[in-house]
């Protein structure tokens, strides 16, 4: 039991996605301008995407693999972190797009064993629910302040009535404006391309779950070559070798970088990992980052070492770090030593990982009038106050934003549960009875 | 370094729980250095602007919010306290002025013209240099030359932030204080010319300044000496027109400055003979000195960072050194272990190769065994079959797991055990010496080993009636894992090729107690094995060559045995080896001095082994310390490349290592983790046995967890455990 799971993650494994925000979609140069106390936030990052399906499992249950369970936590908070500081570092230090991924794939390879048809019905079951009520708000919002998909110069008129479709099923990207509202008003014009950013997970999640049934097949039967296809596939798509223009080219881009890991899930689902010498595989792995890292400061982006603008270091760190990640996966049945008194958050964030992918991008623009009602106190009014609260701003984001995501989760995560057939609940960390609620929420309001 | 298989230490009861506050100490002293030797690389990477550096220049602006009076102005501006004036350097009066320096080549020399033409000038020191260079500061001031100030490391300051402007002028003032003990109240900003040059985005920074205190000193003349134009270009550019006052832009650093000083020596008569006077700043104005002495708390904070900057310097040179040294050391090293131990691999594999008459009277094999349940009985079986006759002796030390009752069930004939209180593993073997039945004694590890011919070829070299005792060849059974692979190379290439090398030398430091065998005769005139260090396997080996016993090699007598798998039980046995040959060379320091056969091991292996397994490794470190320095402040390329070149080499050596050793090269792919994981394991081990020696720490050490992964060979090489690996993962 060198890994993967052990038994079982529950009745039905779901992959664990996690969506996060891109930009890619539409418009290459990325958010547009923000105010200045706020950092940039990235639109087209990585978030590791919680896996809706895999939350579904019941948390208590013994046989979960905490160890898959913490690391999509930790892909989670990194996601919400790097979204709102927008460290460029934090896309080194921990690949979470790719760890997502590679558990999703996991599991997917796992529920495979039964037919395909059913697997991704229920695949998508689970996923598209959790969608339409962000959707539903995202898009009341977007036509109250007056959006017209048809008529918005960065989509041609049908077309961007065809495309909120994929509102209903992201098999491509969804269309947003780029700008809405004013920049004066209570968010920054730019909050549809944050909110509506993290969609372009979505899409890759759910082209994967398309292609898994074939990509298993392809991997059961060459193993190596489909586990290396999607890296040389990156270097030729995205590389500049070969360019695919618009938002195909996009998808097709996050396909060939994520898919690596994608498969690094069924490889380690189907035991391949643990046939190699940990040596060999530990140490091409890390020949593997160190190309990577090569890569990326020979092709630095806008932001530096954000390897979510450099494809391919992007697909090559992934991979190596998810090969260490899952070659060393211990199986824990529960948390060890100190790691234990984050269970709750872990199981509570597992249960709820698409609710929290989904909405963190717009909940972190939500914090911005929140925090500016500050500048209102009264003893804020002087220069000083005012200085130490621009310097400090994003500190404040930080803190809000938590509870924001603990009401959100109140909100609406219980579309989870529903989504996966279940009863659903209001807070789901795995305590027993109410007593619990209290205590896990302030612990998520704490944490970050 | 020699290796030897691990070694179980008696089960003494921990005291009084008194090692567990001692630990935190020994690893505190190793951090602490560490952390200062880094925090002074960074100070010099400061003040040699490697980082914190900003080389972005703003590019023009408008300048209509720039007052008119500013622009038409004079090069002293005057934005103190809310003014706005200019003041112009009345005719006849010229002031020199050199920005960037002092540089240790030419503000000496330009500070000589000066001297030799009685002119005064002011000089606008960058911190960084002044920093470096502050008797050269400290010169100016007691010359009669005013001090200004240029930043701290030359940045854009229109496109810093006013907490950056602060920070560059106090870091600045602060270097000078440390100098020369003053303050100055000049500034003259980087990339400054003409007052008309002011624009929108430098304005306000003048403003800025002025409101903190200082006069913004710009210049009416520009010699360009930095584009190295000629001698008389510089001075063509230099001269006011008419007789006018002006102030004049030159530069005592960054480059060749023979052409200014050349200049200088002309310009300065010449001048002086049309009627300019050349005074510093206030003098020129007629105003009170711009410097102010500084005492108390300031001037010693100055007088503190001038200190640490040279300290700072001083380091690094010193590890300069003591890199070259390192790296001499390991390449000698490499192309010594290259040249003797193929001079070793070609002597014994020559055709018709013999010690001497082939060697077939009966052995005794010891094996002491301590809780060793889980391998003993690979162990034993695989003497069993052994095809040269052997006694079995298991001396059992204690054991509370029953690893006695499991080597007697095994009713194998030829096996005896004996058992005895726990009482340490020199104790049993001297317990198994006394109950030998033959002269020639192999020893080995419980958890070992032995393919059929081992003993044979182990034994073989008794043949020669000088060799006295006899290492084999340690493999690592268990090389599949990370640190199992990293400790195969180490074993294959560290430990054997170094064998051969000490063979050839004549001075092997250590029998390996996995594998080894001695005479009998040789051992009990110097009273067995001892307990006085941590290494016995060592202390013996030493002992046997002051009695003037030959210490040899032999190759194909491998043993295989168990390395351990987890960095906790790893670092404890490094520990006790490094520790215990320090020991061991305390021990037998006296031999340096001594006669005869004592003497020549005294004077030729004794300090050859300090060398290599005790002093080298102290530098081993910088190897780190400069690959760090050298990614974070440049020039990270070239690092990196340098870093790769060593790799290469260290690739070469251990793949002729294991071609020597016939051994698969896959197991190459881990060199590069290896040495940015693996070493500095090894040095920080040896850092803290030299600190325990130092500080007379006692030493405390847990037997290794023995999962029975090495087995009995069915061939020649044990099985590796492929299955269950789980149960040494740390699976809460």
């Amino acid at each position: 039991m060198t890994h993967g799971y052990t038994t079982g993650t529950g009745p039905e494994p779901a992959g664990p996605y996690g969506p996060y925000g891109t930009p890619h979609a539409g418009d290459p140069t990325g958010a547009a301008g923000m105010p200045y106390a706020v950092p940039r936030q990235r639109t087209a990052e990585p978030a590791p995407a919680p896996d809706p399906a895999a939350a579904p499992a019941a948390p208590e249950k013994p046989g979960r693999d905490r160890y898959l369970d913490l690391l999509r936590s930790i892909a989670l908070v990194r996601v919400v972190v790097y979204h709102l500081f927008g460290w460029a570092w934090l896309t080194v230090l921990f690949p979470s797009m790719g760890v997502m991924f590679a558990l999703a794939g996991s599991l997917m390879a796992r529920s495979l064993n039964r037919p395909a048809v059913s697997v991704v019905r229920g695949r998508l079951r689970r996923l598209l629910p959790p969608l339409w009520a962000f959707a539903a708000v995202v898009l009341t919002m977007m036509f109250l302040n007056g959006w017209n998909p048809a008529k918005d110069p960065d989509h041609g008129d049908t077309w961007g009535l065809i495309g909120l479709f994929n509102y209903l099923v992201p098999i491509g990207a969804p269309p947003y404006p780029w700008h809405i509202g004013s920049p004066s008003g209570l968010l920054e014009d730019t909050w549809a391309v944050q909110a509506a950013g993290p969609l372009w997970y979505l899409r890759a999640y759910l082209w994967f779950v398309l292609a898994s049934p074939l990509l298993l097949w392809l991997f059961r039967r060459a193993p190596w070559p489909t586990l290396l296809a999607p890296l040389g596939l990156t270097a030729v798509v995205g590389t500049g070798l070969v360019t695919i223009p618009g938002e195909t080219g996009n998808a097709v881009t996050d396909f060939a970088v994520y898919g690596g890991c994608w498969v690094l899930g069924f490889a380690h689902q189907e035991g391949l990992l643990k046939q190699i010498p940990r040596y060999v595989s530990v140490s091409c792995a890390s020949l593997v980052m160190a190309f990577g890292l090569w890569w990326a400061s020979n092709h630095l982006g806008p932001d530096g070492w954000d390897l979510n603008d450099i494809p391919l270091a992007q697909a090559t760190w992934s991979f190596g770090f998810v090969v260490i990640l899952l070659q060393y996966s211990p199986s824990w049945r529960e948390l060890p030593g100190r790691l234990k008194r984050w269970d709750r958050l872990v199981t509570l964030s597992n249960n709820r990982a698409v609710t929290i992918y989904l909405w963190h991008n717009l909940l972190i623009m939500a914090t911005i009038p929140i925090v500016d009602l500050l500048y209102r106190l009264p003893f804020m009014q002087s220069e000083r106050g005012v200085e130490a609260l621009s310097s400090t701003y994003t500190i404040w984001m930080f803190a809000l934003v938590w509870p924001l995501i603990g009401l959100m989760v109140l909100a609406v995560g219980w579309v989870e549960d529903l989504a996966a057939k279940r009863r659903p609940r209001l807070w789901p960390n795995g305590a027993k009875r109410s007593a619990g609620r209290r205590s896990g929420r302030t612990g998520a309001a704490h944490r970050g | 370094m020699a290796s030897r298989t691990h070694r179980r230490g008696a089960a003494r009861p921990a005291r009084g729980g008194s090692p567990r506050r001692r630990l935190p100490l020994r690893l505190l002293l190793p951090l602490l250095v560490l952390v200062a030797l880094a925090a002074m690389l960074m100070l010099r990477g400061y003040v040699h602007s490697e980082i914190l550096a900003d080389h972005r220049v703003q590019s023009p602006a408008p300048t209509d919010r720039v007052p008119e009076e500013i622009l038409e102005g004079g090069p002293v501006i005057d934005a103190r306290a809310g003014r706005t004036e200019s003041l112009s350097v009345p005719d006849q009066r010229l002031v020199l002025t050199f920005d960037d320096g002092p540089d240790p080549t030419w503000t000496p020399r330009v500070l000589d013209v000066l001297k030799k033409h009685d002119a005064h000038a002011v000089f606008f020191v960058t911190g960084t240099m002044a920093s470096r260079y502050p008797d050269l500061v400290k010169r100016m001031v007691d010359e009669g030359h005013e001090i200004g100030l240029h930043t701290f490391n030359h940045p854009d300051l229109s496109l810093q932030s006013k907490k950056r402007i602060d920070w560059e002028l106090s870091q600045n003032q602060l270097a000078i204080t440390g100098a020369a003990g003053i303050r100055t109240s000049l500034f003259r900003p980087p990339y400054s010319s003409f007052a008309g040059a002011m624009d929108n985005k430098t304005w306000p920074v003048t403003q800025y300044i002025g409101s903190r205190g200082y006069l913004t000193v710009v210049n009416n003349t520009d010699s360009e000496d930095w584009k190295r134009p000629g001698v008389d270009e510089i001075i063509r550019r230099a001269t006011p027109e008419n007789g006018e006052g002006a102030i004049v832009l030159m530069h005592d650093s960054g480059g060749d400055r023979s052409q200014t000083v050349a200049a200088l020596d002309r310009f300065l008569p010449d001048l002086k003979e049309r009627g300019y006077e050349f005074d510093n700043l206030t003098e020129a104005l007629d105003a009170p000195s711009a410097h102010s002495p500084v005492t108390g708390a300031d001037l010693w904070k100055g007088k503190a960072w001038i200190f640490l900057v040279q300290a700072s310097e001083k380091i690094t040179d010193v590890l300069v050194v003591g890199l070259a040294i390192i790296g001499t050391l390991v390449i000698g090293r490499f192309v010594l272990m290259l040249l003797l131990s193929g001079a070793h691999a070609r002597r014994v594999r020559r055709k018709g190769f013999r010690w001497g008459p082939p060697v077939t009277e009966p052995v005794t094999v010891l094996v002491p065994a301590y809780n060793e349940a889980k391998c003993i009985e690979n162990t034993v079986r695989s003497l069993m079959a052994s095809d040269h006759p052997i006694e079995i002796l298991v001396i059992d030390d204690g054991s509370t797991d029953g690893t006695a009752r499991i080597v007697e069930s095994l009713g194998l004939p030829n096996v005896r055990v004996i058992r005895q209180l726990n009482a340490g593993k020199p104790a049993a073997l001297n317990r198994g010496l006394a109950n030998a039945r033959h002269d020639i004694v192999v020893m080995m590890d419980g958890d070992t080993v032995f393919e059929p011919s081992t003993v044979r070829e182990l034994v073989q070299p008794f043949g020669d009636p000088r060799v006295g005792a006899v290492a084999g060849n340690a493999k690592v059974g268990n090389k599949d894992s990370l640190i199992g692979a990293w400790q195969h190379i180490e074993y294959v290439m560290g430990f054997n090729l170094d064998r051969r090398m000490y063979d050839v030398l004549g001075c092997m430091p250590t029998i390996p107690g996995a594998v080894g065998a001695f005479r009998r005769s040789a051992l009990e005139p110097i009273g067995g094995m001892s307990d006085d260090t941590l290494a016995e396997d060592t202390d013996v080996t030493m002992a046997l060559h002051r009695a003037g016993w030959r210490v040899v090699y032999a190759e194909n007598a491998r043993a295989w045995t168990e390395a351990p798998e987890t960095v906790q039980q790893l670092w404890s046995q490094r520990y006790r080896w490094s520790y215990g040959t320090m020991q061991a060379i305390w021990k037998h320091r006296r031999a340096v001095i001594e006669k005869g056969p004592s003497g020549r091991f005294g004077r030729v292996g004794l300090p050859f082994v300090s060398l290599f397994m005790v002093l080298a490794p102290l530098l081993a470190p910088l190897i780190d310390v400069f690959l760090v320095y050298g990614l974070v402040f440049g020039p990270t390329e070239k690092t990196i490349v340098a870093w790769l070149g060593v790799l290469a080499i260290q690739a070469v050596c251990a793949a002729y290592a294991f071609r020597l050793d016939r051994e698969r090269m896959t197991h190459l792919i881990s060199l590069p983790l290896q040495q940015i994981l693996y070493r500095q394991l090894m040095y920080v081990v040896l850092l803290q046995s030299w600190i325990t020696a130092l500080t007379g720490g006692r030493l405390r050490w847990q037997k290794l967890r023995r999962t029975g992964v090495v087995e009995a060979p069915g061939g020649s090489v044990p099985r590796q455990r492929s299955q269950s690996s789980d149960d040494r993962r740390p699976v809460a």
